[in-house]
């Protein structure tokens, strides 16, 4: 080889390596501290601790960096012209980190155990608690206590309320959404109960019962389908509510005591009631192997007629599907049956400032506050950005093979970017369980569909919230082992493999030393 | 270059060298710096192994209690001997599968057929295994969509009732396994088959035409030529592959679900379900030791690996 190539060559080498380097190493401390600066005081709270900050001279923010799920307005769907049109309502410098929705929670694990935090980041409900009380997340109370949010009055505070956390390592508001935390509730098509002779949806489990048997019987197929037969992120019971009613399969507050309520009565009850099912071939068979996506794809399949699913905006996917794939798009939002009683609300995932942001009040202030500003930002966060996602003009909007007509100043969707043939659904928040009221009103308020405002309707008027999923350190190194085997026998017990005692057994033999020992550190 | 001047060269001191080869070495610096930075500096983490550590607050010191806790627990000796048993069957499997397909592919006189049938078995190498599990899911599911159990309908095995139900090959405790080998041997028995094709391509045609003569059939010739050539090839393939064995993951991952646990939990899920589906913020430090113990035995199987190919090739892998 030459020596002028081989100079060359090692040059370029160098030189690839230094800026692969540098571009790896590179990252903007603007708004951050270092993770020291974040960690925790033996007595809980955080050295970032907001008691002296609520004051009225916030410095407004130059740049927040923001880690969200798939429910802010994705890539595909134009967050480009959403952030450029909230960092101009704003007046700062938004940067949004969105990972894959649903590796969202094993992405912002690695995060945070990576040591570089972003300023804002969205919570899953289930990991809410054990952030705070890792002090990764900032107590925001007072700033929530002495903000113009809460003094207008607009914001329905049962919901700020009840993600305040009071115990013995911890207190604060750590946390808040915008809207409530939604949940979901029982769709049955209409077209099956035409078809089966069933004038009214069922009230009680045993018309619940004998309606999916009439499917089954004029069908020729299972009646309910769900992605699992037990969901491992609370409230856990969520996609087959009818058959666990009252039984709840973790850890519990009860008269003053904590219980696990996986060996509880009703747990044994709810297995039973779905193993019958399931042997009487109502319920899915692929339940176990199924996911979301597959459930979803079978109902516009028309391959079953009873799904439990998101209230509100989902109402109208579902109904919209069905009709895409040719079917009647006609769903009913069931009340919850007398056995039930209530819809279980879930915790909202809630949206925290981390302890590593340098001006969380600011942040707060012009981030936070702005997002239930009952107005131009909120319209944002609800809607998306006019001319990309809604309009007012007077136009023609086509959308598949669909269109309609809309005179100028009529509050329109226009077609999703992501997919043409449907209209834009909703930004971030879903303006049906939204936690404020608007300062005037509702601009979208008309262009929700009826279908989504029924199905949050009978949600909002029959749920109850979830309780907050409880936390510790013995709790986290041993809540794998027990959800392995709480998840395991639900699967064998439903599917006939043992029975619902030889179940208990099982858990009792397997992990009955570790639910011991997760009692007595919560109740201790 | 004559050989007093190889010695005047080698000869000369360490610094000199270097020196001489600079440019070669300044080359070879990004690849060293790259290889120090993401495969050893890692390696530091494993320190964590004896500490509690939630990636957050400052890590505990906690002694041998991991490995003391792994060692209790029922859910990691289950998985250390999943991945042993799927592990070791599946190579075992996929590589006599491949010897015996190389040998009937190498039997094929039309070339055409032949090429068409290799890139047929190939193909299934570049599917993902979440293609993979979706495309056996529908094929396998216990419905009247699932293609074998309509097979087994039409043929009179099941009937689709209470009494005589589809297999839910997925979701049975019986039918995982078996159905876990097949999908593997499907998917990755025709990537297997090419090293043992170049094997069967080095064979010289002499010695065929030689047994021909002396009046060898078709078997005897597979017997006494092809197999005994192919046999170096197949142990050093079975060796380099078991010291592989701890690494697997993905395809189980994707195939497992809440009724097989017990059949289908490896170490990788194990340390995956301790991490992720704890529902908290897990101890690092317990995943981390597990982790450590996987390499340990990992290594281990390398070293014996390299121990037997020595014995049996007359040379190491490492």
């Amino acid at each position: 080889m030459r020596k002028t190539t081989k100079k060359v060559l090692s040059a370029s080498l160098i030189a690839t390596l230094a800026v692969s380097m540098m571009a790896c190493g590179s990252k903007d401390t603007s708004n951050s501290d270092s993770k020291a600066d974040a960690q925790t005081k033996e007595d809980g709270t955080t050295s970032s601790d907001s008691k002296d900050n609520a004051k009225s001279d916030v410095e407004k923010p130059s740049k927040i960096t923001v880690m969200c799920d798939g429910t802010v307005m994705t890539e595909d769907n134009g967050r480009a012209q959403f952030e450029s049109a909230l960092e101009a309502a704003l007046g700062l410098d938004i940067q949004f980190i969105q990972p894959d929705h649903s590796s969202y929670s094993d992405v912002l694990q690695q995060t945070i155990t990576g040591g570089e935090w972003p300023d804002v980041v969205i919570i899953p409900a289930t990991y809410y608690q054990s952030y705070a009380k890792q002090g990764v997340l900032w107590d925001m109370s007072d700033a929530w206590e002495n903000s113009d949010l809460k003094a207008s009055g607009r914001v329905d505070e049962r919901f700020v309320d009840c993600l305040y956390i009071d115990d013995e390592d911890i207190k604060g508001l750590f946390g808040m959404s915008a809207t409530r935390g939604n949940g979901c509730v029982t769709y049955v098509k209409q077209q099956w109960l035409d078809d089966c002779g069933i004038a009214e949806v069922p009230t009680t489990y045993d018309e619940y019962i004998d309606m999916l048997r009439k499917f089954k019987e004029v069908k020729g197929t299972y009646a309910v389908s769900a992605a699992g037969l037990i969901s491992k992120e609370a409230p856990y019971t969520n996609y087959l509510p009818e058959f666990y009613q009252d039984a709840y399969p973790d850890f519990y507050e009860k008269d003053g005591k904590y219980v696990d309520g996986f060996t509880e009565d009703a747990m044994k009850e709810a297995l039973q009631r779905l193993q019958d099912a399931y042997t009487e071939g109502l319920i899915d068979p692929t339940a176990v192997t199924n996911k979301t996506s597959d459930c979803r794809t079978k109902f516009y399949d028309d391959q079953f007629g009873v799904f439990t699913y998101w209230a509100g905006t989902w109402a109208n996917n579902l109904s919209t599907n069905l009709e895409a794939n040719g079917k009647n798009g006609d769903i009913v939002a069931m009340k919850p049956i007398k056995e039930l009683g209530k819809y279980v609300e879930r915790q909202s995932p809630v949206w925290a400032i981390t302890t590593q942001c340098k001006n969380p009040e600011g942040v707060y202030k012009y981030f936070f506050e702005t997002m239930l500003d009952g107005g131009e930002v909120q319209t944002l966060w609800t809607y998306g950005v006019k001319g990309v996602h809604w309009d007012t003009k007077a136009e023609t909007v086509t959308w598949g093979d669909k269109s309609k007509d809309y005179a100028e100043g009529e509050f329109h969707m226009l077609p999703s970017l992501e997919d043409s043939t449907k209209l834009f659904a909703k930004n971030h928040i879903d303006s049906t369980i939204v936690i404020d009221t608007w300062v005037d009103s509702d601009p979208g308020a008309k262009s929700i569909p009826e279908v989504s405002q029924k199905s949050a309707e009978v949600f909002n008027e029959n749920s109850v919230i979830a309780n907050v999923a409880v936390s510790n350190d013995i709790i986290a190194q041993n809540s794998g082992d027990i959800w392995t085997c709480r998840a395991n026998i639900v699967a064998e017990v439903v599917t006939g493999s043992m029975t619902v005692e030889e179940g208990m057994a099982k858990y009792e033999k397997e992990v009955g030393d570790l639910v011991e020992d997760c009692l007595k550190s919560l109740n201790k | 270059m004559s050989k007093k001047k190889k010695n005047q060269v080698s000869s000369k001191p360490l610094s000199a060298r270097i020196y001489n080869h600079r440019w070669f070495y300044l080359m070879f610096l990004p690849v060293l710096v790259f290889i120090i930075v993401n495969n050893y500096l890692p390696m530091l983490g494993l320190r964590y192994a004896w500490y509690n550590y939630n990636g957050v607050k400052e890590p505990v010191f906690v002694g041998w209690d991991n490995f003391a806790k792994m060692f209790s627990k029922a859910g990691f000796w289950r998985a250390f001997y999943n991945t042993l048993q799927l592990s070791i069957i599946k190579l075992i499997l996929n590589t006599f599968a491949a010897v015996i397909i190389s040998i009937l592919l190498n039997e094929m006189v039309n070339l055409a057929f032949k090429k068409f049938t290799q890139t047929l078995i190939y193909l299934p190498h570049f599917m993902s295994w979440v293609v993979t599990a979706s495309v056996f899911g529908l094929i396998l599911a216990p419905t009247d969509q699932g293609l074998v159990n309509t097979i087994l309908k039409a043929i009179g095995v099941v009937d689709g009732t209470a009494e005589s139900p589809y297999i839910y090959f997925l979701g049975s405790k019986t039918w995982w396994r078996p159905v876990y080998y097949v999908i593997n041997l499907w998917k990755d028995t025709g990537w297997g088959t090419i090293i043992f094709m170049a094997t069967l391509a080095g064979i010289s045609p002499e010695l065929y035409e030689a047994a021909q003569i002396d009046g060898a059939g078709r078997w005897q010739r597979m017997k006494y030529i092809t197999l005994p050539s192919l046999a170096n090839t197949i142990i050093t393939v079975l060796i380099l592959n078991l010291a592989k064995v701890m690494n697997l993951f993905e395809s189980v991952f994707v195939l497992m679900n809440d009724i097989v646990v017990e059949q289908s939990d490896v170490l990788a899920t194990y340390i995956y379900s301790q991490t992720f589906n704890s529902g908290t913020i897990p101890n690092f430090g317990y995943t981390t030791a597990v982790g450590l113990a996987r390499s340990v035995v990992g290594c281990f199987l390398v070293l014996v690996c390299n121990y037997a190919s020595k014995k049996t090739r007359g040379k190491g892998i490492v």
